[in-house]
C-alpha cells in the first residue's frame, strides 16, 4: 500500500457489519481535533435493536462528513468559506464565514453544525469533519479510521476501497446489501459505505447521482446573462411607451390646433 | 378632508397609546438581541442542527422580501408603463418596500452567527451561491428604494431643489430596481432549488424561481391595496377606491398565470400523485398544499373578478387579506413547513416523516415582533410628518 500522503483520492471505507458501536472514533476524533466535551464531529447513528427473538440484531454508523466529489456546501456558501482538496477533503474556512447556516441546508446529509451557544466575542463557527488534514500530509490514517477497533473504518485509494468493497459483497452476498453508498450518491462521496441493512435505517439520505447543487447551479449560471438583457427589454419598454405617448399628445395637440383652425 | 393629510407636526404622535406599546415590544426585541449576541443564538431560539433556518428566515426574509414588492411593481407601473394615474400609491408602496428591506437587515444582523461580517459578501464572492445574490441584490436595492424615496423627504424638509433634481435622474434607478427585484424576489425560489432531497415534492420544482416572481406580483398587487385601504381608515384619508378597482382586476390574471405555470410544472414533474394523498406521513403536506392554493390563488382570483367585490372598499380589503395570507403560507411552506432535515445527532426513523422538532421560541418571535413594530411605527411617522400620500390632482408630485 503506498503511503498515505501520497494517496490521489483519499477516501473512508465504512462497513457497518464490523461496527460495533464502541464509539472509540468520537473520542478519537475530539482529541486529535481538540473538540469541547460537549461537542463533536462524528455521531454513532443507528436503528436500535431489530427483528424478533431469536434473531436479534442492532445496526449502527459512524456519521460524519461524506466528503462529497461536488460538495453542495462549498456550492451554497455566499463567501466561499468552503475547499476541496485535490486529494478529497473538504475543508471550512471560519476566518471568513458570516454564519448564515446556508451549508447546513444544503448539504443533503446535515454534516455542518453551527455553534449556537457562543455570543458574539467567543465567536460562533461552523464545524465539521476535516479528514485530519495534520494526520494524512504526514503519512498517519485520520485519527478516528487508527483508533477502530474492527476496522469498521479504513482509509485509503477510492479506486481500491470500491474494489475491496465490491469483493466483500462478492465474498458474502447473503451479508450484504448489494450497494456501495457513496459510490454514485450525489455525484460521488470520499466515505463509502457497506450495510447488511438498508442504507435509509442507518440514516442516509436517498440521493441520486446528480449533485442536488446542479439545478440552483444551473440557475446562477444564467442570472446574470438574465438580468443584462431583462434590463435592456425594460430600458426598451420604458423608451418605447415614452415615445408612444409623446406621440399620441403630440397628435392629439395637431388635431386640437386643426379642429380650433376649422372654427376659425 | 384632504387638507388632514397635510401633515400637522402638533399631532401629540408621542401620546398614543399605541405608541407606547410599539415602543415597549421595540424595547423587548432589543433586550433579547441584546442576550443573543452575548450568549448565542441558541441562548434565545430554538433553531438546532436539523433546523438551522427557523421563523426568522420564513418571516422576515421570505415573508418581509415578499410584501416589499409593492415598491417594484407600482414603480414599474408608474414610471415604466407611464399610468401616471395610479401616481397616488406610488409613495407608500416604496416607503412599504424601504421599510420592508430594512426590517430584512435588522433581522438578519441577529440570524447571522456574524452579523460584523455582513459586508464580506462584498469581499468574497462565490458565485455559485444563491444567497450571495440575495445578499447583493438586497444592499443594492436598499440603496435604489433609499434613492427612490429620497425626493418625499426632501420635499417633507422644505428642499424642493434637491428633491426636484433626484426626480430628474430616477429612471435608471427605477429601472435598476426592477431588475434588482425580479432577481432577487426570484432567488428566494431559488434558495430552496439546492435542497432537492429536503423539500416536498409538491413545492420543490426547478422552476421554483419563476413561482416566487410571480407570486411576488401578485402580493406586491394585493399589498397595495391593503396598505392604501388600512390607512385610508387609520389616517381617515380618501380611499382610492377607483385606482385601486384597476389595480386589482390585474390579480386575476396574474393569480390564473401562477395556477396554471404551478400545475402545468406537477404534471410535467410527474408529482400530480402527490395531489390527494390522504396517507398518514403526507395528510399534512396535502392540507397545507391545499390551504395556500385556495387561499393565495384560487377565492382571490374568484373574489377579484368580481367587479363589485372589487369596488366595495370591505370586499377588496377583505380579498386581499386572503390572498396575502395564502402567498404567505407558501412563503412559509417552501421555507419551513415542507423541509425535511436528516438529523443524524437525533436520528429517529419514525420522526423523519414530520418536523415536529422545531417551533419557534417566545424570545424567537418577540425579535420579529419588536422589528414589525419598528416598521409600523416608522410607516406612522413618515405618514405625520413627510408628504406621503399626495392629492389625486399631484399637489406634492416632484415631478415637474
Amino acid at each position: 500500500m503506498t503511503d498515505i500522503q501520497n494517496i490521489k483520492h483519499k477516501t473512508f471505507l465504512f462497513d457497518a457489519t464490523r461496527c460495533i458501536d464502541c464509539r472509540a472514533c468520537m473520542i478519537a476524533c475530539s482529541v486529535e481535533n481538540n473538540i469541547p466535551m460537549d461537542k463533536t464531529r462524528i455521531w454513532v447513528a443507528g436503528v436500535g435493536l431489530m427483528g424478533e427473538y431469536p434473531n436479534l440484531g442492532r445496526a449502527s454508523m459512524v456519521y460524519h462528513c461524506m466528503h462529497c466529489e461536488e460538495p453542495d456546501c462549498l456550492s451554497a456558501c455566499p463567501v466561499g468559506a468552503y475547499s476541496k482538496r485535490e486529494d478529497g477533503p473538504v475543508l471550512y474556512n471560519k476566518n471568513v464565514c458570516i454564519g448564515c447556516r446556508y451549508c447546513m441546508n444544503a448539504c443533503p446529509f446535515g454534516v455542518p453544525h453551527f455553534d449556537y451557544n457562543r455570543g458574539l466575542i467567543d465567536g460562533a463557527f461552523i464545524d465539521k469533519c476535516t479528514m485530519c488534514p495534520q494526520r494524512i500530509d504526514v503519512g498517519l490514517a485520520p485519527a478516528c479510521v487508527a483508533t477502530c477497533p474492527t476496522d469498521a473504518l479504513m482509509f485509503g485509494e477510492r479506486d481500491d476501497l470500491l474494489q475491496a468493497a465490491h469483493a466483500r459483497i462478492a465474498a458474502h452476498p447473503d451479508r450484504y446489501i448489494n450497494h456501495v453508498y457513496g459510490e454514485t450518491e450525489n455525484g460521488g462521496t470520499s466515505y463509502l459505505i457497506l450495510s447488511h441493512v438498508p442504507f435509509d435505517q442507518l440514516g442516509l439520505p436517498n440521493l441520486s447521482s446528480t449533485p442536488v447543487k446542479n439545478v440552483s447551479e444551473t440557475v446562477m449560471g444564467i442570472t446574470i446573462p438574465f438580468a443584462l438583457s431583462w434590463a435592456a427589454v425594460l430600458t426598451g419598454v420604458t423608451i418605447g411607451v415614452h415615445q408612444f405617448n409623446k406621440r399620441k399628445e403630440q397628435i392629439a395637440a395637431e388635431e386640437a390646433r386643426a379642429k380650433s383652425e376649422e372654427t376659425k | 378632508m384632504k387638507m388632514q393629510v397635510t401633515i400637522n407636526p402638533r399631532l401629540r404622535f408621542h401620546l398614543s397609546p399605541l405608541v407606547w406599546i410599539l415602543l415597549a415590544l421595540m424595547g423587548i426585541a432589543f433586550v433579547v438581541a441584546m442576550i443573543r449576541y452575548i450568549y448565542g443564538i441558541g441562548a434565545i431560539s430554538n433553531l438546532s442542527y436539523s433546523y438551522p433556518w427557523g421563523f426568522w428566515i420564513s418571516f422576515d426574509l421570505f415573508t418581509g422580501v415578499a410584501i416589499g414588492s409593492g415598491a417594484f411593481v407600482m414603480a414599474a407601473i408608474v414610471y415604466i408603463f407611464e399610468l401616471k394615474e395610479f401616481q397616488p400609491l406610488l409613495r407608500p408602496s416604496v416607503l412599504t418596500g424601504f421599510l420592508g428591506y430594512i426590517m430584512v437587515v435588522i433581522a438578519l444582523l441577529v440570524d447571522l452567527g456574524h452579523p460584523e461580517r455582513i459586508w464580506y459578501m462584498m469581499i468574497h464572492m462565490n458565485d455559485t451561491s444563491v444567497l450571495l445574490e440575495i445578499g447583493i441584490c438586497v444592499m443594492s436595492y436598499l440603496t435604489v428604494l433609499a434613492i427612490e424615496f429620497s425626493p418625499v423627504f426632501f420635499e417633507g424638509i422644505k428642499r424642493k431643489k434637491v428633491a426636484h433634481f433626484i426626480h430628474k435622474f430616477i429612471m435608471p434607478f427605477v429601472i435598476l430596481g426592477v431588475v434588482l427585484s425580479t432577481l432577487h424576489q426570484s432567488s428566494l425560489g431559488s434558495l430552496l432549488l439546492i435542497q432537492p432531497a429536503k423539500l416536498y415534492p409538491l413545492w420543490w420544482t426547478p422552476i421554483l424561481p419563476v413561482l416566487f416572481f410571480i407570486s411576488a406580483i401578485a402580493i406586491g398587487l394585493a399589498m397595495i391595496i391593503f396598505e392604501s385601504a388600512v390607512s385610508s381608515r387609520y389616517f381617515h384619508r380618501g380611499l382610492e377606491i377607483h385606482l385601486l378597482e384597476k389595480l386589482a382586476g390585474a390579480i386575476p390574471i396574474v393569480l390564473a398565470i401562477y395556477l396554471i405555470v404551478r400545475f402545468t410544472e406537477l404534471t410535467v414533474s410527474n408529482d400530480l400523485q402527490y395531489l390527494f394523498n390522504m396517507d398518514r406521513n403526507h395528510v399534512l403536506m396535502t392540507t397545507l398544499f391545499w390551504a395556500e392554493i385556495l387561499l393565495g390563488s384560487i377565492i382571490p382570483l374568484i373574489f377579484f373578478s368580481f367587479k363589485k367585490i372589487r369596488q366595495s372598499p370591505n370586499g377588496i380589503l377583505g380579498s386581499a387579506i386572503i390572498l396575502l395570507f395564502g402567498m404567505i403560507l407558501d412563503r412559509f411552506d417552501v421555507s419551513w413547513f415542507a423541509v425535511r432535515h436528516p438529523d443524524p445527532l437525533t436520528y429517529i426513523p419514525s420522526l423523519m416523516q414530520f418536523n415536529a422538532h422545531y417551533i419557534p421560541s417566545l424570545p424567537e418571535l418577540s425579535i420579529s415582533v419588536g422589528i414589525f413594530s419598528f416598521g409600523i411605527l416608522a410607516f406612522g411617522l413618515a405618514a405625520k410628518y413627510l408628504p406621503l400620500f399626495e392629492d389625486e390632482d399631484g399637489q406634492h408630485a416632484a415631478s415637474d
